[in-house]
């Protein structure tokens, strides 16, 4: 099943705030993190698939990826975590649209994926195995590291040279990587892109889809903040 | 309730079966059409805005064949063990009513004369020794003269935005000084440029290139096509590419073609029907039907039929004809067989051009088919003979809507940061600032490239995957990185204040996991000879009379053009030939 | 008369008698089915994806709900035992088989011009030309002392016209035959009249032919929420702007440059207009332009450039302009001229127009379709907007394009639309009552 299209909208307190393309551009307005931040204590979402010491790790891992800085925000004030955990009860993360049958053969990269594991178990599998190695290499869980050492472990991920038991590193990050810019950008329908913020930071215009106007402005920017399909706007 | 007999049973409901379907009503035959996904309407699913949503379509693949249940493997070299291709990223085949026709772009070419007959010129202009070793160069067996009334009648059913260069002999406009004399003007003007496209039109222009404005099944105004089916006027949302047009106006089989069929007795559509064998009678040479499976239920059915088109998806049409024991399959070693021959792609690179933080590309503006082109080292519009390749390659700068996933998740890569803050400065720059240029061209085939059964993986059906061996070869790389390097004068005159260059690399094998196009080829092609074709030039079986093979299957080579338009000719072609010859006289179309 | 004149009468008279007696019971029939096609009789005795004109479609009244009853040939549930000439009393008079009286909802007060002939050839298709179907409608669900009937008779007495005055009256006065065969159809089987023109408190139209006065068609009170224009002359709330041609495309695919069905005309195309012959449209279209505007104090509309050009350099400071550019502009365009006849034009819509704002607000609370049609097989749809918009949203939207483009309607505020939400029109091919392609 699809996500239902007809999620309550609860951010009244946003779309006062927050509801103008001028307030994120005007330098000064750096209270945004606190109002997002805000927001996210005010309803607090609970987890579905993941486990709170999981969810801690993706929400840490998910702000190192797409971190909150002078472009705007990072993923946690965007609700990358819930919208990842929300993708998780959706068939994508069954691997219902992946060809699944074995024999399972690992070959040459460029081949592509030949794992046995849907979304679910990377994450389920990843988060496990790099909870494991931060312990073994700093001592604590990833959440607990400073950024430093956390972007110290993503990098090491990305660059192949980990294994986190049966998932290869760069799998996880990879898995890890789409999915947090998914979040960061995809229509708040799925829980991220919080306020719209993802697509304020790229100027695009959501589910607006008219540009008749716009086809050859001859390179001027286009002057309207976006919509969601929902009718959220910014 | 299932018909037992019809007169023609068609396999998918996208363009060829479509486009099929409406010539054979129309001969007054009874046509079932069977497709393998679900029903698809516009008004329905692609209404606005719920059609808007980038994560359901493009990202999760709304429209795109579900590979849990049939897939393919790839390998690259005939040493390799072919692996399954499990998750759809290099190409993305359609499922559903309209199959890729509904989630094309809507780039709209005819074709190039000469690549109809690479090798007769190719052989003409440089000789014969010029084709190097291994390659299977090889004539379509049909002419442009002789398919130029079907691609005009294609054109005129998809509302085809463009505009012309020569009419019945007549200089007529500003378009494609390469293309070849057209019977008829385009049914639409060409498309607005966008900005990016009006500067490469520039640029180029100033280059002493030949920039035009791309065909497009965009419909640039209001229209009404020959079925009396509706467009409404593309106003560039940039959802064409992987979504239904909300605004009817990226022609598709379901808005330009199946709602005047739906409305005719002697058709009818079975959707969810999966296809698993054309059935053949003790001699192998008739068809009798075919026999498929209800996915919802799982039951299988066998309908009979006079005549059996297949119209699915390029490799889906080869993978039917070997489960069916049609013809011969290929065998790469002794170079003979037909059923998996010439399987071709394209050579499709991506550059990538900056421009000041002044000027806004606004990339998300944009339409599938709309842009500007020069065909300046397309086909045989230049002198290969000092290059020493066969093949080319238009440049063109398509600007479709990028949306914010598909920027974000490709952004970074090749030296520069993938995630963290400066990942988001790079990220933001670029899709405010930046512009595509594509060099979309040829692939030729050659002898150990090649489809057959694989030995070891089985759809969910229980029959074998198809596989696919294929690697990009020399001819290939040299071609697209010479036209590659034809894009660097032309972004720079464009005010590039920084460019990636993309090109193909002799180091890099075809990657299963980048997108690069859904433009697959050959595998069954059309030809002069059954030693070295599946189908003669009407598209027909050589080895079974009442089968027809519609689709991209029948290029012997993958040619610089998108392949929509001629696959659309191809089925107008062979309809007319089944229409005024075949059914008076049901039997072989050509003798040999 | 002079002597040749009259001599000519008699035998065309004499001549079409005798084609009339040739005439084959199939081409009677045909002549009965295209006539219950002009008539409209599916649009209310006919329920998508159940048997033809085994009735059963659903009326809210004011008094309550009733239904429509089956008029197949079926002896027990349906019309069967009716004699010609009880048929005929029923559509032209009102009179039920048993005596009684039929809801005005049924439209005899129109149909009381049929001819006889015509009526001959209704009563040959719906007793050869439908089958049979034995299953009754629901119940009327209406209170007493309403659910009596016998009070009708009253009703009629007072405000039906005999079959006689009926067609004296509409075949009266043309000298010119094409506005003859438009008034004829317009007034008799295709009863534009009964949503089309004003009804008294009495429910009775105010007018029954456009001898009647000029409130024949002058635009009818709401019905099913939604509310049916004028449609004489106005140039901004009627077809003042329309030309034959616009007519004729809207009757026949239901769609046009000028605009497009939309409720309840949607099925009276589908069911009715698409069926007639082009010179039958054109002579309805011919009938409908002789109409004198009931309104004679509008000023022309013309088109006014200046909300266009702000929303093209991107100022939305108008209120409503916001909501607009997000939900309406991709297809209605910036300009509001639309892409007819795909997407009607908002700019000049004489719907859009109207006094009573029911009709744009429900549209764009509830949206609207087009199923396909013979001569115009695409389907379009307009999503709903009342999940997505609020009340204020809507208020201000409307508000917009009712002052847009040279348009001149008056406000609607977030009150307005909020009581309107509670006429929401009933379920039609939006909600899949209808299949869409």
């Amino acid at each position: 099943m699809e996500p239902t299209l007809n999620r309550p909208l609860r951010r009244n307190f946003m779309k006062g705030l927050l509801g103008s393309t001028s307030f994120w551009l005007a330098s000064g307005n750096a209270h945004w993190a606190e109002a997002l931040a805000a927001e996210a204590a005010a309803h607090p979402y609970q987890p579905v698939f993941f486990n709170g010491p999981e969810y801690q790790f993706l929400e840490a891992a998910c702000e190192r990826l797409f971190p909150g800085d002078h472009n705007g925000p990072g993923a946690k004030a965007l609700g990358v975590a819930e919208f990842i955990d929300r993708q998780m009860q959706t068939p994508y993360a069954h691997g219902e649209n992946w060809y699944m049958s074995g024999p399972f053969q690992q070959g040459p990269a460029n081949l592509g994926y030949q794992l046995p594991f849907v979304p679910r178990d990377l994450y389920r599998k990843g988060i496990t195995g790099v909870e494991h190695y931060a312990r073994q290499q700093y001592g604590k869980d990833f959440a607990a590291l400073s950024a430093l050492h956390q972007d110290e472990l993503l990098t090491a991920l990305e660059g192949g040279s980990v294994q986190l038991g049966e998932i290869p590193g760069r799998v996880f990050f990879e898995q890890l990587r789409t999915n947090t810019l998914e979040g960061a950008f995809a229509d708040p329908l799925y829980g991220g892109n919080r306020g719209l913020g993802g697509w304020l930071m790229l100027g695009f215009p959501g589910a607006r889809a008219d540009f008749m106007d716009w086809v050859n402005q001859e390179g001027a920017s286009y002057p309207i903040g976006p919509v969601s399909i929902s009718g959220e706007t910014a | 309730m299932a018909k037992t007999h019809v007169d023609a049973i068609i396999v998918g409901a996208g363009w060829a079966g479509s486009i099929m379907a409406k010539e054979l009503t129309e001969a007054g035959l009874s046509v079932v059409m069977l497709e393998r996904g679900s029903e698809r309407t516009t008004p329905v699913e692609g209404a606005y805005p719920e059609s808007i949503d980038e994560l359901r379509g493009a990202v999760r693949k709304r429209l795109f064949q579900n590979l849990s249940q049939s897939t393919v493997t790839i390998r690259n070299t005939m040493d390799q063990t072919a692996l399954p291709y499990r998750q759809l990223a290099a190409f993305l085949p359609g499922e559903g009513v309209g199959g890729a026709g509904l989630h094309w772009s809507g780039v709209h070419f005819r074709v190039a004369p000469e690549d109809l007959r690479l090798r007769s010129s190719v052989i003409e202009r440089y000789g014969e020794k010029f084709i190097p070793e291994g390659m299977n160069l090889q004539d379509y067996g049909v002419t442009y003269e002789e398919l130029e009334p079907f691609f005009d009648k294609a054109e005129k059913v998809f509302g085809t935005s463009g505009e012309a260069y020569r009419v019945q002999g007549k200089i007529v406009g500003n378009g494609n000084v390469f293309s070849p004399d057209r019977s008829d003007n385009f049914p639409l003007p060409a498309m607005t440029d966008t900005f990016s496209a009006s500067i490469f039109r520039e640029a180029a222009k100033n280059a002493g290139y030949h920039p035009y404005a791309l065909p497009a099944a965009n419909a640039s105004r209001p229209y009404t096509n020959t079925y009396g089916c509706q467009m409404g006027p593309c106003n560039f949302c940039g959802y064409c590419s992987g979504y239904d047009c909300y605004l009817y106006s990226k022609a598709s089989p379901n808005v330009n073609i199946l709602p005047v069929l739906r409305q005719d007795p002697r058709f009818s559509l079975i959707p969810n029907a999966h296809v698993l064998r054309v059935d053949l009678d003790s001699t192998k040479t008739k068809a009798t039907g075919v026999t498929y499976i209800d996915t919802k239920t799982r039951k299988e059915i066998s309908l009979s039929a006079e005549l059996v088109i297949l119209g699915a998806f390029q490799f889906n049409n080869v993978h039917l004809m070997l489960m069916s024991g049609i013809g011969k399959p290929y065998d790469p070693v002794s170079n003979t067989g037909t059923i998996g021959r010439n399987f071709v792609y394209q050579t499709i690179t991506s550059s990538r051009v900056w421009l000041p933080s002044s000027t806004y590309t606004n990339q998300f503006v944009g339409a599938g088919g709309a842009g500007v082109a020069i065909d300046d080292f397309n086909s045989m519009n230049f002198d290969h003979g000092p290059l020493g390749f066969v093949g080319g390659s238009p440049i063109w700068v398509n600007q479709a809507g990028m949306k914010p996933i598909a920027a974000a998740t490709g952004a970074g890569g090749g030296g520069t940061p993938r995630w963290g803050s400066a990942y988001k400065d790079a990220l933001i720059n670029t899709y405010k600032h930046s512009l595509g240029i594509d060099a979309h061209g040829s692939n030729m085939a050659y002898r150990d490239v090649y489809l057959d059964l694989d030995p070891t993986w089985k759809d969910v059906y229980g029959q074998p995957l198809l596989r696919m061996t294929f690697t990009w070869k020399d001819n290939d790389i040299r071609m697209n990185q010479y036209v590659v390097s034809k894009i660097e004068p032309i972004a720079r005159a464009m005010g590039a204040t920084k460019m990636n260059l993309v090109h193909l690399n002799a180091e890099q094998p075809f990657d299963t996991r980048n997108y690069q196009t859904t433009h697959l080829g050959g595998g069954a092609i059309m030809g002069d000879h059954p030693q070295t074709s599946a189908l003669n030039r009407y598209l027909q079986s050589w080895d079974v009379s009442n089968v027809f093979v519609i689709g991209s299957n029948a290029f012997p080579q993958g040619m610089g053009y998108n392949p929509t338009g001629m696959v659309a000719a191809l089925a107008y072609w062979a309809a007319h030939h089944i229409r005024t010859i075949y059914l008076k006289s049901p039997g072989p179309l050509v003798k040999i | 008369m002079k002597w040749p004149l009259f001599l000519a009468c008699l035998l065309a008279i004499g001549f079409s008698a005798e084609a009339e007696a040739q005439e084959a019971d199939s081409t009677i029939l045909e002549k009965g089915r295209y006539l219950a096609a002009a008539s409209d009789c599916a649009a209310c005795h006919s329920i998508h994806r159940k048997p033809e004109y085994s009735g059963g479609v659903s009326f809210s009244l004011p008094m309550g709900k009733i239904y429509s009853n089956n008029i197949t040939p079926d002896p027990e549930h349906g019309i069967g035992r009716y004699t010609e000439v009880q048929f005929g009393r029923a559509l032209r008079e009102g009179i039920r088989r048993d005596g009684s009286t039929l809801y005005p909802a049924m439209p005899f007060p129109s149909y009381a011009r049929l001819t006889d002939r015509d009526i001959h050839a209704l009563f040959v298709y719906f007793r050869e030309g439908v089958k049979a179907v034995p299953v009754s409608p629901p119940r009327n669900e209406v209170t007493w002392p309403l659910s009596i009937r016998w009070p009708l008779i009253f009703w009629r007495w007072a405000f039906a016209p005999t079959p006689q005055k009926a067609i004296a009256n509409t075949a009266g006065e043309f000298t010119d035959p094409q506005l003859a065969r438009g008034a004829y159809l317009i007034e008799g089987p295709a009863h534009c009249g009964a949503c089309h023109s004003p009804r008294a408190i009495t429910m009775q139209e105010k007018a029954l032919t456009a001898r009647d006065g000029s409130l024949y068609l002058a635009g009818g009170s709401a019905v099913d929420g939604w509310t049916p224009p004028s449609l004489r002359q106005e140039d901004r709330t009627g077809l003042g702007r329309w030309s034959e041609e616009d007519i004729i495309s809207f009757l026949k695919t239901g769609r046009s440059n000028t605009g497009s069905a939309f409720g309840s005309m949607t099925s009276a195309v589908l069911h009715g207009t698409q069926k007639l012959t082009d010179d039958d449209l054109r002579a309805m279209a011919h009938y409908l332009k002789s109409l004198q505007p009931a309104d004679r104090t509008q000023t022309p509309w013309v088109y006014d450039p200046t909300i266009t050009d702000q929303l093209h350099k991107g100022d939305l400071s108008s209120q409503g302009a916001r909501v607009y550019v997000d939900r309406c502009a991709a297809c209605h365009r910036t300009d509001g001229k639309g892409y007819p006849t795909v997407f009607p034009p908002l700019a000049g819509n004489p719907v859009i127009m109207q006094k009573d704002p029911v009709s744009i607000v429900h549209i764009v609370q509830k949206g609207a379709s087009l199923p396909a049609m013979t001569a115009a097989p695409s389907s379009i749809t307009m999503p709903a907007f009342s999940p997505k918009l609020t009340d204020q949203q809507i208020a201000d939207v409307v508000t917009f394009i009712r002052h847009a483009w040279g348009n001149n309607a008056s406000p609607v505020t977030a009150e307005d639309v909020k009581q309107l939400s509670k006429s929401m029109p009933p379920p039609d091919m939006a909600d899949d009552a209808l299949s869409l392609n």
